[in-house]
């Protein structure tokens, strides 16, 4: 766009080059009257007010002579250089024609001032100033008018001569009209009839020489008529316009004199000025300062032929300073109508002047609500016919998406309808304006717009024309240095043009040219410059060039060059330009769209941390860095991050940051920034509480269904654990202190501390404990946070918060940076606080172990006990809250049966549930007995061959009868199948407890011991469960601790091996035992009431143990029945076992053992429960049915009696037999047989040479009634002397062998015939007797 | 001579950017990013618009497909040019060069559209690594090497 030969007719800088460029002109400021408004004197309080609805007051209507309405637009500045009205020739809108002055004052003397400044204002614009209007503020409302001058100006020659040569044109004026321009003592009539001066308390009195139209008002006053005054200002300016327009019109053309810019007087002395060429030049400037009239004074359309019409004859004498000009003109008209509502007012922001623009005044960044998208915004501000723009030019961030060529469609669209329906837009915007404004006009007479052909003109440029003319417009002032000021102005309202056409391109292309122009500028100008730049290219969406231009201002502001560098300001234009930047102030939004340059927002964020500092705002300057370290880190290398986070901590060593908001002056919010990369978190988990203080319910929870576990999962009907993420299962208790876990990581290569680390929970009130840790670099460090919730309720933890580098962080999960995904908030229930517990253990009687617990957790309380020895523990639960314990559970879980358990632990539920409630700090104390419950039967080798490997017969020969099966063929007991009863009854034993551990819920061992060999040490563990509960919450919930009790079992005794012995008198019996004293120390073992006997250690003692016999009428009948009429079947098994249970049930709760090592005083008991016994135990054990009386030569013989006699005697054997039983016995055959015992285990049976034997000696009994007795007697003759026994036996047969005439007719029976095979039961004489013969 | 070529990716993210020069002064490699970075705007504009240009609505479609990639000077500065490129997937090439060449004589628009097209067929070569994923910046040694080469030879 530059000129090719730039400069060709510049000079060196000329001494009136117009230095102070405007920025904020517009195309159609060429229309409008400028205006200065000026306050002087003290400040005014409402003075931004005034200002404001001065500005409204920017158009008005009047009716010229012609009865035509004109529009007139003004243009109010509150600064203008001298220098500037200079070029008023050049561009009339440059001339500064009326003044308005608001000051204060509050006595004569700044009253005085007030009018001084006034006047000399006067003076400084007295070549173009036509008019000014002075408001008053006294101190006092209602000011009456004090005295003053008529108002005269310095430009009264201009007027005479004015007057003096249109006179005629002035006849033409308004009366009113003229009156006002030539004398204002009669000035506003409207005013003064209307407003209402009162009188004043303190006469004030203008100088003589302060010769303005002065209104006085009270500082307060609402100033009701002030618009009413700018209007009538600005109708008296406009009448001098028109004057000066029409006297133009009216000059001769060859006449006129030449019109120069500033700069240009020096070019052309000597030149010959009636030259042809000269000549025209003159011409076509004095009709280009005729358009430019004309347009100021409301002819539109009029201007357009006009600025042509210059342009032309300009053209041909190649005038192009003033060709481009009347260019500019044309364009600026043509704009004007075509683009009516660049006219509408959008106060501070089009008419501002640029001298007040500070960065108040700058729109509030949009980045402080980040859901707004921050890149959107700058085109929701603009006029309808930009409206459209909002789609397409830029991508905001949320658009970024892959819609290529949709996206372009669609704004093509957009805007091609948009052209077409301009027109209409532009129309509807006219009427709007129309009613905004009828209060300005409702004065004058309502008039329509011009009418629509008006437009038609045709000089009239199209969109395209006027950009392409003001392109040749600027080309051509390019060749001009001095008049550079010109063409930035030129660039920047081509520009705003461009902006209202929507097209950015030629928009960036006018803004581009103007970094090409080489001013010499103030800095602060330049500044300026890239400031306006920076608006404009926002305003065509260029934000990255806007924060380019931005950051250029900024460090304009403090660079080298700059006198009195403003870091201030510098701050500002870089916090601006965070948009171009694609970043926003809030550091979560630009984590989640990482967009944008990082580097470039790196080098950004680092200077703006700087000027931050610089400007005495260390807050904000660690803000800033926490900034960049947080949201830049990625970014950044490891060197980096270094050399920040120290940075970092010296800034805020001068000031700390938190995690507050911080307000600038100008309103801006700056979000806080939190660290949650220093350190970084990679593991986020509340904890439960430690399981003795985790609360449980108190019922259990009723199981839905059978399955624990299902391996099947439908993926699709797993959506409710979705939804609670985050929601954990267990529970918090109030008042009770909880966990949260975490791992951090210090990233940076040095220690890092951080302090004050804290829990952010939301809910119910928590109670965070600060933590402090020293993270050494690059080790994951677990950290534990602690806190109490201090309410019953919700909880969420949604964080946590530190305090590193010097900088208060509020870490919340959803904000972590991405590689670990946390859930929001972990949700927590808080139930009502519950007790807590101490239990502390004694062990009584030995005193042995005493362990006290404080931390009940894996206490462990370690007894020894011998087998059979029972102690006692106490356990003292002591209340450690402030919540009464009202309810109170023992259970035991151990690795043993239930039944067993019972046994070994004893204790009194009643008794602990007496002691409820447990208040604070009180104690209750639990008693529990403890036993050292053993089997003492070893039954070490069981199985096999042997079948009663217990039995004493085995090992030892018996004195006693001994059922011993050695001799098969004679011993009918083999019918009893002793090898089911025995085996069934172990069976019962061994199977029972594992059978019930199935069953028990409460047993968590897998292999419970229920069976104790008693000759080894056993390890039983077991754990005292204790559920407590108190308090608000204790109906659902409550706390369990457990108590472990390691117990373990000494062996004491054993008894190896046992019988039963027949005692001296029937109704007793012997208990044979082996007694092992297993332990260590001498043992004193009672067997009997009486009875006691010393065991060495490790030794073992036989010792029996007199019992009394199992009576029979302990058995229920049943069992007899099973025993006497099934006893055949097969299924005996159950029945012996019944029996055999009863008599070892006899045996065991008979006997009395107890044991006392001597040496260390331990007592214990013991017992045979478990015994087994075979059938001919039992039958000693068993009272017998039958009760026998065995006579020898008729004298009974008492038991263990000694008999003899002498060999071939003859002895008279009797037996008596009586039924107990309560029925008949049928078909018993009682036999007598006679045998020797060598008593080495043989018995010999043969004895027909020895013996001989009269009458029978086997006896059929068909039956046997209930008590009724049979008797039988025989004759033995002992032929040889020598030890003989007789065996005396009674049996009872099958009854379906049934042989009723011989068991009838033969009292003789044979032998062995109705016996053989088929005995069923056996009973013995036992002991029986032994004779010995003698010679 | 080129001073500089960037790949920008369609988010306007930089995937790549290289740059010849001594590393001090003006040149380094940040005013680089900064003049890439304000040339996006006038490029976007430049892709909208010129997707406007098209009269038909059923001809745009067409438009769209055939419209020429290289989008030719975007802006210049006193010391720089700054040239686009965009291909059908909206990666935006750009080439920075001085504004005048040492030698005196200006670059031809030719020159410079025909090494961007050169850069197209090295950054489809580049993205064609089954290892890059689309969208991530470009590390590639052997594009970057070949980028300098270009830039030093062929403009």
């Amino acid at each position: 766009m530059r000129s090719s030969v730039s400069y060709i007719l510049s000079h060196a800088p000329g001494e009136s080059v117009m230095s102070h460029p405007d920025y904020a002109q517009h195309a159609q400021h060429h229309a409008c009257l400028l205006v200065l408004v000026k306050g002087i004197g003290g400040m005014l309080k409402n003075f931004n007010k005034l200002w404001e609805r001065i500005q409204k007051v920017n158009n008005i209507k009047v009716t010229d002579s012609s009865g035509q309405v004109r529009d007139i637009w003004v243009r109010y500045v509150r600064d203008y250089p001298v220098e500037n009205n200079d070029w008023g020739d050049f561009q009339t809108h440059r001339r500064l024609l009326g003044l308005i002055t608001l000051s204060k004052f509050t006595n004569q003397v700044e009253l005085n001032e007030v009018c001084r400044v006034h006047e000399s204002l006067k003076v400084k614009y007295s070549n173009t100033l036509y008019d000014s209007r002075a408001f008053m503020f006294g101190p006092v409302s209602n000011m009456k008018k004090p005295e003053q001058e008529p108002e005269t100006y310095s430009y009264e020659e201009e007027k005479v001569s004015k007057e003096g040569s249109s006179l005629g044109d002035k006849y033409s004026l308004p009366s009113e009209q003229a009156d006002s321009l030539s004398s204002s003592e009669s000035f506003p009539r409207s005013t003064s009839s209307s407003a209402s001066f009162p009188v004043q308390e303190e006469n004030f009195t203008t100088p003589s020489n302060f010769k303005t139209h002065a209104m006085f008002y009270g500082e307060n006053d609402p100033v009701p008529d002030l618009e009413q005054n700018v209007a009538d200002l600005i109708n008296s300016l406009f009448w001098v316009v028109e004057s000066k327009r029409l006297e133009r019109s009216r000059e001769k053309l060859e006449k006129v004199s030449l019109l120069l810019a500033p700069f240009e007087k020096k070019d052309f002395v000597g030149l010959d000025m009636e030259s042809r060429n000269n000549k025209k030049r003159c011409m076509g400037r004095v009709t280009k300062n005729l358009a430019d009239l004309t347009l100021q004074s409301g002819l539109v359309a009029e201007s357009l032929s006009l600025y042509h019409n210059s342009a032309e004859i300009l053209k041909s004498v190649n005038d192009w300073l003033w060709l481009a000009a009347a260019k500019e003109g044309l364009c600026a008209a043509s704009a004007i109508l075509l683009y009516p509502n660049l006219r509408n007012p959008t106060p501070l922001q089009r008419n501002a002047s640029l001298q007040e623009s500070s960065p108040n005044k700058t729109k509030p960044l949009s980045l402080f609500q980040p859901n707004i998208d921050p890149f959107r915004k700058y085109k929701a501000t603009s006029s309808p016919l930009r409206s459209s723009k909002n789609s397409s030019p830029i991508n905001p961030p949320s658009e970024l998406t892959p819609s290529s060529s949709d996206s372009i469609e669609t704004s093509s669209r957009q805007s091609e309808t948009d052209n077409a329906d301009s027109e209409s837009i532009a129309s509807s915007s006219d009427i709007e304006y129309q009613s905004q404004k009828s209060f300005y006009v409702s004065d004058h007479s309502s008039i329509p717009r011009q009418p629509p052909s008006q437009i038609n003109n045709q000089y009239l440029l199209n969109g395209e024309e006027i950009a392409e003319k003001y392109r040749k417009a600027i080309i051509h002032y390019s060749k001009y240095q001095n008049a550079g000021i010109i063409e930035t102005e030129a660039c920047f309202k081509a520009a705003r043009i461009a902006v209202e056409q929507n097209n950015s391109l030629h928009a960036s292309s006018f803004l581009q040219n103007v970094i090409f122009i080489n001013l010499t500028l103030s800095e602060q100008e330049k500044i300026q410059r890239f400031d306006t730049l920076a608006e404009l290219y926002k305003e065509i969406g260029f934000l990255r060039k806007a924060a380019f231009c931005q950051r250029l201002a900024a460090t304009r502001q403090v660079s080298p060059n700059n006198p009195n560098p403003d870091w201030q300001r510098c701050y500002y234009l870089m916090l601006h330009s965070f948009p171009g930047h694609r970043l926003s102030l809030d550091p979560n939004y630009v984590i989640q769209h990482q967009v944008g340059w990082p580097a470039l927002q790196i080098q950004l964020l680092q200077e703006l941390v700087v000027a931050a500092r610089r400007m005495g705002h260390p807050a904000l300057a660690t803000r800033h860095m926490t900034f960049l370290l947080q949201t830049m880190w990625p970014h950044l290398s490891r060197q980096e991050h270094r050399d920040l986070a120290i940075q970092l901590q010296a800034l805020s060593a001068q000031c700390e940051g938190g995690p507050v908001p911080l307000v600038l002056e100008t309103g801006e919010v700056i979000p806080p920034a939190n660290l949650t990369h220093v350190p970084h978190c990679s593991w986020f988990s509340p904890r439960p509480l430690p399981p003795p203080r985790a609360p449980t319910l108190v019922k259990c929870k009723t199981q839905t269904g059978p399955f624990i576990f299902t391996p099947i999962h439908f993926g699709s009907l797993e959506r409710k654990t979705k939804k609670d993420e985050g929601r954990m299962e267990y529970l918090w208790v109030e008042d009770d202190i909880c966990e949260v876990q975490m791992k951090l990581t210090n990233p940076l290569p040095f220690e890092l501390k951080v302090s004050n680390m804290r829990l952010l929970t939301s809910g119910v009130v928590f109670e965070s404990i600060p933590e402090t840790i020293i993270l050494p670099p690059d080790s994951p460090t677990t950290v534990n946070l602690h806190g109490t919730p201090k309410e019953v309720g919700e909880l969420q933890i949604l964080g946590y918060s530190t305090h590193t580098l010097g900088v208060k962080s509020n870490c919340r999960l959803k904000n972590m940076p991405m590689p670990n995904k946390f859930p929001a908030s972990f949700t927590i229930e808080v139930i009502p606080s519950l007790p807590t517990i101490t239990i502390e253990t004694t062990v009584a009687p030995s005193g042995s172990v005493s362990m006290s617990s404080l931390e009940n957790i894996g206490s462990t309380t370690n007894i020894s006990l011998h087998n059979g020895e029972s102690t006692e523990c106490t356990m003292k639960i002591t209340n450690t809250s402030n919540v009464p314990i009202e309810y109170l559970d023992i259970a035991i879980q151990s690795n043993m049966d239930s039944q067993l358990q019972s046994k070994v632990f004893q204790f009194s539920n009643e008794e602990i549930q007496a002691q409820l409630p447990i208040p604070p700090n009180e104690t209750a104390t639990v008693v529990m007995k403890l036993y050292g419950e053993a089997d003492f039967l070893d039954l070490g080798g069981v199985g096999g061959e042997n079948l009663f490997p217990n039995s004493l017969t085995s090992n030892y020969p018996s004195r006693v009868g001994s059922p011993v099966p050695n001799a098969q063929t004679s011993l009918p007991t083999q019918s009893s199948n002793p090898q089911t009863s025995l085996s069934s009854g172990l069976m019962v034993n061994r199977t029972s407890g594992s059978f019930r551990s199935t069953n028990s819920h409460t047993t968590s061992w897998s292999a419970p011991i229920s069976v104790m060999p008693p000759s080894r040490g056993r390890q039983i563990e077991t754990q005292v469960l204790i559920r407590y509960s108190g308090g608000a919450g204790k109906e659902l919930h409550c706390r369990q601790s457990s108590l472990q009790i390691n117990l373990e079992l000494l062996p004491s005794v054993s008894i190896t091996h046992w019988d039963v012995l027949p005692a001296e008198i029937p109704t007793q019996l012997y208990l044979v035992l082996d007694v092992t004293n297993l332990t260590s120390e001498e043992m004193e073992f009672h067997y009997a009431p009486s009875k006691h006997i010393l065991i060495e250690s490790k030794e073992s003692c036989r010792v029996p143990v007199p019992l009394d016999r199992c009576p029979f009428s302990a058995t229920p009948p049943k069992q007899l029945d099973d025993d006497t009429i099934d006893s055949k079947s097969t299924t005996t098994g159950t029945s012996t076992n019944s029996l055999e249970l009863m008599c070892s049930e006899h045996i065991t709760n008979n006997i009395d053992l107890r044991w006392h090592l001597q040496h260390s005083g331990i007592g214990g008991r013991a017992s045979v429960r478990g015994i087994t016994l075979s059938q001919a135990m039992m039958d000693i054990v068993r009272m017998s049915p039958l009760n026998w009386e065995v006579s020898v030569n008729k004298r009974v013989i008492a038991p263990q009696q000694e008999l003899t006699c002498a060999a071939g005697e003859c002895v008279s054997l009797g037996v008596c037999v009586r039924n107990h039983l309560p029925r008949a016995l049928r078909r018993l055959c009682l036999s007598v047989q006679l045998y020797q015992d060598y008593n080495n285990g043989a018995l010999s049976y043969r004895l027909d040479n020895r013996v001989a034997a009269a009458g029978n000696n086997k006896v059929v009994l068909p039956t046997l009634a209930e008590s009724a007795k049979a008797y039988h007697e025989c004759t033995v003759v002992f032929l040889t002397p020598g030890e003989y026994k007789i065996d005396i036996q009674c049996s009872t047969t099958e009854p379906v062998l049934e042989d009723t005439a011989i068991l009838k007719e033969t009292d003789h029976q044979s032998l062995i015939q109705p016996c053989a095979g088929e005995v069923s039961h056996v009973w013995r004489f036992i002991p029986p007797v032994a004779i010995s013969v003698t010679d | 001579m080129a001073v500089c070529v960037a790949v920008i990716g369609k988010d306007n993210s930089p995937l790549y950017i290289g740059g010849i020069g001594n590393d001090s002064g003006s040149d380094n490699e940040l005013s680089r990013q900064w003049l890439v970075h304000t040339a996006l705007d006038a490029l976007e504009e430049r892709l909208t618009t010129t997707g406007n240009g098209a009269a038909g609505a059923n001809a745009n479609a067409a438009r769209t497909d055939m419209r020429d990639l290289y989008l030719g000077l975007l802006y210049s500065t006193d010391t720089h040019k700054i040239y686009g490129y965009v291909t059908n997937t909206r990666i935006k090439l750009v080439l920075v060069t001085h504004s005048t060449s040492p030698s005196g004589s200006n670059i031809r628009d030719a020159e410079v559209r025909a090494a961007l097209r050169r850069l197209h067929a090295l950054y489809a070569d580049a993205v064609c690594n089954p290892f890059h994923l689309p969208g991530d910046p470009i590390n590639s040694q052997k594009f970057d090497k070949q980028v300098k080469n270009l830039m030093l030879n062929n403009v």
